[in-house]
């Protein structure tokens, strides 16, 4: 086992001292990003997930009740790939799902990703907790964002 | 980093485990110190929020659902009888003389309880309206001093006070403008009716949210704990890493005092340097410290995303004399923790002495959020939000995951 192996097992282990090591059945809960992420073997979708969405959406992608929107099982996430493009780089709250929501929290807007990587990213809340929708490609992307505006004061 | 990090909680947890006593067969699962014992009295209403205990043990309580009234007709302290009634959901319910109080997200409100009746049957009428719809830190938790004075939270509706909210890298609004009506305390008169938040008076400022505020009647002075700001690793990466906002913006314990300054949003203060910081939207670069004396230090500094949502001083007659005049604090637990352990869902007790903090903190009741698979807040089997103390000394905590309630009592032994 190589050194980072033996490390990533200590986490693990940790990890489930934890929380009691309850995390069996159903979805694997996404690990969290390290320093070493860069050179991880993980897909970069979760790896971005991990960056950019879990604090907020959870490990589980169930969000937040009152506070962040469940990614798992969501209609909208897993709908018409450039609406979805369009939403995660605009953030907000006037996505389909969420009109009706009561969940208090805005979305961030995430334009500042590049187009790989949104697709990445897409791809893996398209196809993750339990979701089955299409991957999304990084062309699809850069087609969406012609249709943003321009980028709002920050 | 990580591991030690880890090493470090799983040391805390042990270290807490030791500490307390263990859990009493009958505890419902919950951890309490040795003598107390526990009841549950009713689950079924939804999620709850806060309540409060009448003379005669009548318990009304908040929540999603509306308003309801418990009533244990056998002395078991269980709830035989349960009522729901009027139109309001929200947060606050706080018993002042005959009247019941109760607000939700704009509004104020009170019935009148005349002696007798279980459900109020007077009409509702409104102390304070028309507060600006909100949907983040919307509820409208008040306080209520001797005199009917109405001390009203006023949430910012806002992480930070970013030009654009919770984005990274976005900069503080400098003044930040949301203070003129938000993030404070506005003081009313509580015994005058169909006010609107023109008739208030800005009390005390620089609260991000303070859900968890009370009026300290044995030192006739008014206390919150204020929910700290979210996400500094996603927002200022650069700054702060994930284990950072883990584990250093405290939930902040203070006395609020008339024309005082809690420093949201322009500062935070830091659990692991043991000061106030710049918030890195203004200007902090993780270690920088605001003008020596503008904002108010807290009392105690709680760790960060506990989620205060409600205090209790503790004037029961039942419980050891260490409690007396001491303040329980509910926890309801973090979100923003993650991708580390989530923390907090506990019952704390803070020993008050002349309402000075007058020795560490100790867990009081813990267990609520049971194994909570995958640290998702919302696998947790309980969530503590409300506090109430009976007319026997019991104290009372609601929950709001399923609107479980529990009645601790101390035997005396």
């Amino acid at each position: 086992m190589s050194a980072r192996g033996l490390r990533r097992a200590a986490v693990v282990i940790g990890a489930c001292l934890v929380v009691a090591c309850v995390a069996v059945g159903g979805e694997t809960p996404v690990p969290p990003a390290t320093a070493s992420s860069a050179t991880d073997a993980r897909p970069p979708g979760q790896l971005l997930y991990g960056k950019h969405c879990l604090s907020c959406h959870q490990a589980d992608g169930r969000g937040v009740r009152n506070m962040q929107p469940a990614i798992a099982g969501g209609t909208w996430v897993q709908g018409d790939a450039r609406a979805l493009a369009l939403f995660v780089m605009s953030g907000g709250f006037d996505s389909a799902s969420r009109k009706d929501s009561a969940e208090g929290n805005v979305m961030p807007a995430f334009r500042q990703l590049s187009d790989a990587d949104l697709a990445d990213l897409l791809t893996y809340v398209r196809q993750k907790f339990g979701n089955g929708a299409s991957a999304v490609s990084a062309a699809e992307v850069a087609e969406a964002r012609t249709s943003l505006g321009p980028a709002p004061i920050s | 980093m990580r591991i030690s990090f880890i090493a470090r909680v799983v040391s805390a947890a042990v270290v807490a485990a030791a500490g307390a006593a263990a859990a009493a067969a009958d505890a419902d699962g919950l951890t309490l110190p040795a003598g107390f014992s526990v009841v549950v009295v009713e689950e079924g209403q939804g999620p709850a929020r806060h309540l409060d205990v009448a003379a005669n043990g009548d318990i009304y309580l908040g929540g999603g659902n509306g308003l309801s009234v418990l009533r244990d007709t056998n002395g078991d302290g269980k709830a035989d009888v349960v009522k729901s009634f009027g139109n309001v959901k929200g947060t606050e319910v706080r018993i002042f003389k005959d009247w019941l109080y109760v607000s939700d997200d704009v509004g104020v409100y009170r019935y009148a309880l005349k002696k007798g009746e279980l459900v109020p049957t007077g009409a509702r009428e409104t102390v304070v309206s028309e507060f600006p719809k909100e949907r983040q830190h919307a509820d409208k938790t008040f306080a209520l001093d001797d005199k009917g004075t109405l001390y009203v939270n006023v949430g910012a509706p806002s992480n930070s006070c970013q030009e654009r909210d919770r984005q990274e890298g976005s900069l503080g609004r400098n003044p930040c403008p949301i203070l003129e009506k938000y993030g404070g305390v506005w003081v009313f008169d509580g015994t005058k009716l169909n006010q609107t938040p023109a008739n208030g008076r800005r009390f005390a400022t620089g609260m991000r949210n303070a859900v968890a505020i009370e009026w300290n009647p044995a030192q006739k002075a008014l206390y919150a704990v204020i929910h700290g700001r979210d996400s500094i690793d996603t927002l200022f990466p650069a700054l702060y890493n994930a284990e950072d906002n883990a584990t250093r913006q405290g939930e902040e314990f203070h006395q609020i005092v008339d024309g005082g300054n809690y420093g949201w949003p322009y500062t935070f203060f830091d659990t692991k340097l043991g000061h106030r910081v710049i918030a890195p939207e203004y200007g902090g670069d993780a270690k920088k410290e605001p003008e020596a004396g503008k904002y108010a230090n807290p009392l105690v500094a709680f760790p960060a995303h506990w989620a205060p949502n409600d205090l209790l001083f503790y004037s029961g007659k039942s419980f050891p004399a260490k409690y007396q005049n001491g303040a329980f604090i509910a926890f309801h637990g973090s979100w923003n923790r993650a991708p580390e352990p989530q923390a907090g869902y506990k019952v704390v007790f803070q020993p008050m002495k002349e309402g000075k903090p007058s020795g560490a903190y100790e867990v009081f009741a813990d267990g609520f959020a049971g194994d909570m698979k995958d640290n998702s807040p919302d696998n947790a089997r309980y969530r503590p939000v409300g506090l109430a103390v009976g007319p026997d000394g019991s104290l009372y905590v609601a929950d709001s995951q399923k609107g479980r309630i529990w009645r601790i009592a101390y035997a005396k032994k």
